[in-house]
């Protein structure tokens, strides 16, 4: 297993061609074998042709010398045999009267005439006509010669294999060489055309990681290969997926831009409502006063309601400024944050005729080590979705509570509940595709101020109906060691 | 290489009985052939050849035959047998008006037979028998070699048997119990393989063969060695049967061969042959072979 996964990790150039290779050795080495084998048996079936043959031959030439226990006659015929069957390639022939004896060898001088032949040589032939030694490379074949019926003599021959073997070695080299090459080309041919193959897979793999970076470009014209039309497919759909993905995201962005302005415009008609409405009390005010200016009780009641109509609209401009100018969102939050969002609000909740529960807990400390901007700017966009999911005449709620080193920030509504792929973008490891839908634009910003801060959003269901999304926030680390200190 | 030596194949070595038939024989075909030896002159001329040769047979009968033809005129026919015996059947059965025969079967059918003529080698009519034993061993004379398998060359052979035989029986010896196993090649190159091979220990071989044949095949005579060369006896003459003695062929034959040196044809043969010549000899030059077949046959 742990060999197979290592194979696995080589890369496929690689791995393709040594598997063809090993596919040859595999395949030679079978057909090798079949080769050899029926070599073998061809062989066999040859050399027991030819040593028949001799047989035959030499026992029509001994068996009248035999019958006569005429030596010379017999070493004639044993010497003349030698020379016209060389194809065989006697080494030693011997034959033996009927007594066993020896009537003439080829080498008598090995054998000498008239001797009685060992049993450890005798022991050499088997049961068959050819017995074949293959340590010694050599053949043993006997003959018994028979005339009338009656058995005269023994024809024995022993002959020299070793060209057999030979041949065989000879074979198998040719095979093992043949064989080599063949999977060494292969394998050669196999990495070149699994290189050539790839070659696209690269390319696309190259522009896949560089997408993955951020840098999502397509494929140009020129290395998109004009004869393979699945790679030319392949490539043009990454292509027109490259494409895609830019507009989606300039779509987005676009969107993005919208509902800014769109919450901006919400805004902006909210706080002008806010400034408009103690405006018509302030000219009552400012009317009364030169009218009855004069008189110091209405004098008194007029410029105060003019200094508080003048006072909340103060307020209004102050809170917007604070959420909205970007050199601001690096302090430090405070309650004050909390408190300009309440303000930010007001006009969306009257509007609705909405109750906002409000529970700040803080733990006593003036700010907390935490950026503020982006904090009311989440709050603020989360209140908004809370309150335009809540029927008229609902509540909307808010609990904040700082707990150790960080700060819990809990925002319900009335609603019914939000969709799977609307709190995907705020919960999912990945909100990129709810995001690509091109839906929740507001929660999109949500989650980046919370990525950004470090911190985590969860959303539960609430018992009476309706959701609440809470925001954890850690405090920054530095700025928390300094406040701890 | 063809085959040297008398291959005579009969295995039958009781030279009296066959002697005994084969006058019979002759005997028997002389009153047959009476009628027709008229006739004789009609026939082609019959030459009995024992396969003494010493290389390229065929080269050696086309010059012989050629050369003969030439000299006596008419049609030769130039006989071979596989064996001395059978041509020594038709020779003195008259069945072939002459032969090249073997010293021991003419002292045999002596009393049928003329000498034509007889070889001379080495300036002389004569020639020996040699005992020889592979050439690593070990062996002072002939008494070394009892005991061996020892290879004869022909039952009916002076030189490839007789010699040894009578050299045994002069020291109340027989073949069968001085040597351990002795065998017969029917050819004196044979006897010269046996030995060489290892086949044999020792054998008796044609002296004038054993010569020759130091020149035409070396390497196997360089595996042998001389033990014993006997004394000189006469060569293997050319004979032919009495009862041809008037025909004028056989004549012309035997002037033939005594002048076969002056001739080219002839001298070709010769040198195939390795001999001088031919001349005619006495009968006597063959008294000492029949002394021994007189040894052999008081011995038993």
């Amino acid at each position: 297993m742990k060999l197979l996964r290592r194979f696995r990790s080589i890369p496929v150039s690689y791995r393709v061609p040594v598997l063809v290779a090993l596919l040859m050795v595999v395949i030679s080495a079978a057909i090798s074998e079949r080769v050899l084998d029926r070599l073998s048996r061809t062989q066999e079936s040859f050399i027991n042709g030819l040593a028949e043959t001799y047989l035959d031959g030499l026992s029509s030439a001994v068996v009248p010398a035999v019958l006569r226990a005429d030596v010379w006659e017999v070493f004639d015929a044993l010497d003349r045999s030698s020379a016209s069957y060389k194809s065989l390639a006697p080494i030693e022939t011997v034959v033996t009267g009927s007594d066993g004896r020896v009537l003439a060898a080829s080498d008598p001088n090995r054998i000498a005439t008239y001797s009685e032949l060992s049993a450890d040589y005798l022991n050499r032939y088997g049961p068959d006509v050819v017995t074949i030694d293959k340590s010694k490379l050599t053949g043993f074949a006997h003959r018994d010669l028979v005339y009338q019926g009656q058995p005269i003599g023994t024809i024995h021959a022993t002959f020299d294999v070793s060209h057999l073997f030979a041949e065989r070695r000879e074979i198998l080299v040719t095979l093992l060489v043949t064989n080599g090459v063949l999977a060494a080309l292969f394998a050669l041919g196999g990495f070149v055309l699994v290189r050539q193959m790839i070659g696209p897979m690269r390319v696309l793999e190259d522009h896949m990681r560089s997408a993955a970076h951020g840098a999502a470009e397509p494929i140009p014209p020129r290395e998109i290969p004009a004869g393979d039309s699945e790679v030319a497919g392949l490539f043009r759909g990454y292509n027109a997926l490259v494409h895609a993905e830019r507009e989606r995201a300039n779509l987005a962005m676009q969107l993005a831009e919208e509902e800014k302005l769109s919450s901006l415009g919400r805004l902006a008609s909210g706080m002008a409502h806010e400034i408009n409405n103690p405006l018509g009390g302030l000219f009552n005010a400012l009317d009364t006063l030169k009218t009855h200016g004069e008189t110091p009780g209405v004098r008194d009641t007029s410029i105060s309601l003019i200094e508080r109509g003048l006072a909340g609209i103060r307020d209004v401009v102050e809170a917007a400024l604070a959420t909205y100018r970007p050199e601001r969102s690096q302090r430090p939050m405070t309650a004050a944050d909390l408190d300009d969002v309440s303000l930010l609000l007001q006009p969306e909740l009257r509007r609705k005729r909405q109750r906002l529960d409000w529970s700040v807990a803080w733990n006593g400390a003036r700010e907390l080590p935490i950026r503020g901007g982006p904090v009311r700017q989440a709050v603020l966009n989360l209140l908004l979705n809370a309150s335009a999911v809540t029927p008229e005449d609902g509540t909307v709620s808010l609990k904040a509570m700082s707990w150790e080193d960080r700060l819990h920030i809990e925002i319900a509504d009335q609603g019914c509940g939000m969709p799977a792929d609307i709190a995907g973008i705020l919960i999912d490891q990945d909100p990129g595709p709810a995001v690509r839908a091109g839906r929740g634009l507001g929660l999109w910003m949500v989650r980046r101020v919370v990525d950004d801060l470090g911190g985590r959003a969860s959303i539960a269901a609430k018992r009476g109906g309706g959701t609440a999304v809470t925001l954890t926030i850690p405090f920054d680390r530095e700025d928390a060691k300094a406040h701890a200190a | 290489m063809s085959n040297l030596g008398n291959p005579c194949r009969a295995t039958d070595g009781v030279p009296i009985t066959r002697r005994d038939l084969i006058a019979a024989v002759v005997s028997g075909a002389a009153t047959l052939f009476a009628p027709v030896a008229l006739r004789a002159e009609d026939e082609s001329f019959k030459f009995g050849l024992t396969p003494v040769f010493l290389s390229n047979d065929l080269e050696l009968l086309g010059h012989l035959r050629s050369y003969l033809s030439a000299k006596i005129g008419g049609h030769i026919e130039l006989v071979t047998r596989r064996t001395y015996q059978e041509i020594t059947a038709l020779l003195v059965s008259g069945q072939i008006q002459s032969a090249w025969i073997c010293g021991y079967p003419y002292v045999q059918f002596k009393a049928d037979l003329d000498l034509v003529a007889t070889p001379v080698w080495h300036g002389q009519p004569l020639y020996q028998s040699y005992l020889i034993a592979s050439a690593g061993r070990k062996v002072d004379d002939w008494t070394g070699l009892e005991g061996d398998v020892h290879a004869f060359s022909d039952p009916d052979s002076n030189s490839g048997f007789l010699v040894t035989r009578a050299l045994l029986a002069e020291n109340r010896q027989l073949p069968g119990r001085f040597f351990a196993r002795n065998f017969f090649t029917y050819g004196h190159r044979n006897v010269i393989r046996a030995v060489a091979s290892g086949l044999a220990q020792s054998g008796s071989v044609d002296g004038y063969v054993y010569e020759v044949m130091r020149e035409t095949e070396a390497d196997l005579v360089k595996q042998t060695r001389i033990v014993r060369k006997s004394e000189w006896l006469g060569f293997p003459p050319i004979a032919s049967p009495k009862s041809v003695s008037n025909d004028r062929r056989v004549k012309a034959l035997q002037q033939a061969l005594i002048s076969m040196q002056d001739d080219d044809d002839g001298r070709k043969v010769l040198a195939l042959l390795r001999l001088d010549g031919f001349v005619a000899t006495d009968p006597s030059l063959f008294d000492a072979i029949a002394a021994k077949v007189e040894t052999v046959r008081q011995f038993g």
